[in-house]
C-alpha cells in the first residue's frame, strides 16, 4: 500500500508548530544568560539594565527623597552615594551576581540582580 | 488518510493550547514589592489566585503596621496602649500578645517587648548614638515584661512609662497573618519576605540562604533546605555603628540595655510560626549558644548559631543545612 500519511498542507502545519516551539524555547531560555539588574523605587520598576553588557560607566539618579546615586560599570552596579543617614545601601558594596541585593530604606530604593538560586535570604 | 493526519495535527495543537492555558492560569506568578513596617517587603505568589494574594499581602502588612503595631502611627493600637497605659485588644492581637509573653517568660526576659524607651535612646534606624548612662538606667527601670498584665482581651501596663515595642516581633506577626490568609486561597506556593524574615508557603522544596555577615544583602554562607515554614535571622551586622573604635549593634540585652557581646554574629530560627521564628532569633542571640539551644528545643524549633570565629552550631534538625561558604565550619 502506498498511501501518503501526510500531505503538503499537513507537513506545513507540523513544521510551523515545530518552529514555534523552538522559537518559544529559545526566547524563554536565552534571557537567563544575561544578568539583569532591576532598580525599583517604592515598588515601581524605574530602570532595568543588562549588567553583562554594561562596560562604560552609567549613572542613574532616580527621583527619590533622600537622593541616591546609582552607578553601573564593568558588569557591576552599586549605590555610589546617598543622602540618607545610615548609608547602609552604600555599604552594601557592588552587586555582580544573581541574587545580589542592596536596599536604601529611607529612599525606598532597591537594586536587585535577578536570578538567585535560593528562594529567599534571611538577615 | 490525510484527514487522519490533519485531525492528529489539530488535536496536537489543541492539547498544546490547553497545556499553555492551564500553565498560564494555574501557575501564574504575581509579585509585590513595597515598603512598610520600616522595612522592605517582597512577595512572590504562584497559583490561580496569586494576583488577589499579593494585593491582600500588602494590605495585611500595611494594616498591621498603621492600625496595630506601629509606635510612630499616632492612632495605632500600640500607640494608644503606650499613651494610656493599657487598652482592649482584638482576639487575634490578644493571641499574639499572649504568645509573646510566653516567650518572655520562657526566655527569662532575654526577649522582652517593653524596651521601647531603651531602644529609642540608641536611635537605631535613624542616627544611632551611645545613650547617656543615667538616661539608659532610667529607661530600663521602666521596662520589663513583668509589668504587662494581660487578662482576656485587656492589657494593662503597671508602669505607665513602659513602652511596648514590636521591632523584634512585627515581621513575624505579619508572616503569621499572611499565612492565615494564604491558607484560604487557591494558590500553589508563595515566598514572602518581610525584611529579613521569610515565609515559605505551599507544598514545595524551598531553599533559603543565611546571609553572609560580611557580604551584601543577597549573599549567603549556607543554604537551608526546608518545606513550608518561617525563617528569621537576628544578626549583629544588620544595624550597627562605630564609636571610639568600638562597634555597637542593635540587638540589646534587656538586662543591661547595651548591645549583646557574646561572640555571636547571627542566629537563624526555623519554625512553623513566624512570630516564634522572629522573637526566638532575638532571644537565642541574647542567650548565646547553650541557653539559646535549650530555648529553641523547648519550642520545637531549629536554631542555627553563627559565631564570630565562623563556627556554625545547629540545634534541632541539622540535615537541613548545607554550608556553601568554605570559610565556615559546622561545630561538633
Amino acid at each position: 500500500m502506498n498511501v501518503k500519511l501526510f500531505r503538503k498542507g499537513d507537513i506545513a502545519v507540523i513544521a510551523i508548530i515545530i518552529i514555534a516551539a523552538i522559537a518559544f524555547a529559545y526566547f524563554s531560555f536565552s534571557d537567563s544568560e544575561n544578568l539583569q539588574a532591576v532598580i525599583t523605587v517604592d515598588g515601581e520598576v524605574v530602570e532595568t539594565l543588562d549588567l553583562s553588557s554594561v562596560k562604560e560607566r552609567i549613572v542613574i539618579t532616580p527621583e527619590t527623597e533622600p537622593k541616591v546615586v546609582i552607578v553601573a560599570e564593568n558588569g557591576e552596579i552599586r549605590f555610589d552615594s546617598a543622602e540618607c543617614e545610615d548609608r547602609l545601601c552604600v555599604n552594601s558594596g557592588s552587586l555582580k551576581k544573581g541574587g545580589d541585593t542592596a536596599v536604601c530604606l529611607p529612599a525606598k530604593t532597591v537594586i536587585t540582580v535577578m536570578g538567585s538560586d535560593v528562594d529567599a535570604v534571611v538577615y | 488518510m490525510k484527514k487522519t493526519a490533519a485531525a492528529v495535527a489539530v488535536i496536537l495543537v489543541a492539547v498544546l493550547a490547553v497545556f499553555v492555558f492551564y500553565d498560564g492560569v494555574l501557575n501564574k506568578t504575581s509579585d509585590a514589592d513595597f515598603f512598610s513596617m520600616n522595612t522592605y517587603v517582597s512577595a512572590k505568589v504562584t497559583g490561580y489566585e496569586s494576583d488577589l494574594c499579593t494585593a491582600e499581602i500588602q494590605k495585611i502588612v500595611e494594616n498591621l503596621d498603621t492600625e496595630i503595631l506601629s509606635r510612630t502611627a499616632e492612632n495605632s493600637l500600640v500607640s494608644q496602649i503606650n499613651k494610656n497605659g493599657g487598652g482592649e485588644l482584638d482576639l487575634q492581637t490578644a493571641a499574639y500578645f499572649s504568645l509573646l509573653l510566653d516567650v518572655c517568660r520562657q526566655s527569662a526576659g532575654a526577649f522582652d517587648f517593653t524596651l521601647g524607651a531603651v531602644s529609642d535612646l540608641w536611635s537605631f534606624g535613624s542616627s544611632p548614638k551611645i545613650p547617656d548612662e543615667n538616661e539608659l538606667l532610667e529607661a530600663l527601670s521602666h521596662s520589663g515584661y513583668e509589668k504587662i498584665v494581660l487578662s482576656g482581651n485587656s492589657i494593662e501596663l503597671q508602669d505607665k512609662s513602659a513602652v511596648l515595642d514590636f521591632g523584634a516581633s512585627g515581621k513575624g506577626i505579619s508572616l503569621d497573618s499572611i499565612k492565615a490568609c494564604l491558607e484560604t486561597r487557591d494558590i500553589k506556593n508563595a515566598v514572602v519576605s518581610v525584611g529579613g524574615s521569610s515565609l515559605l508557603f505551599g507544598d514545595k522544596d524551598f531553599t533559603v540562604g543565611i546571609r553572609n555577615p560580611e557580604g551584601n544583602a543577597g549573599s549567603y554562607i549556607a543554604k537551608l533546605h526546608i518545606g513550608e515554614g518561617c525563617v528569621s535571622t537576628s544578626g549583629s551586622y544588620e544595624q550597627s555603628f562605630e564609636e571610639n573604635g568600638k562597634t555597637y549593634h542593635h540587638i540589646l540585652d534587656p538586662e543591661t540595655g547595651y548591645p549583646v557581646d557574646n561572640g555571636l554574629v547571627g542566629v537563624t530560627i526555623v519554625s512553623e510560626s513566624g512570630l516564634l521564628s522572629d522573637v526566638l532569633s532575638t532571644a537565642c542571640f541574647v542567650l548565646g549558644v547553650e541557653k539559646g539551644s535549650a530555648l529553641a528545643a523547648e519550642y520545637g524549633c531549629t536554631a542555627i548559631f553563627v559565631t564570630e570565629d565562623k563556627k556554625i552550631h545547629v540545634e534541632g534538625n541539622s540535615d537541613i543545612i548545607e554550608i556553601t561558604d568554605s570559610s565556615y565550619t559546622l561545630a561538633e
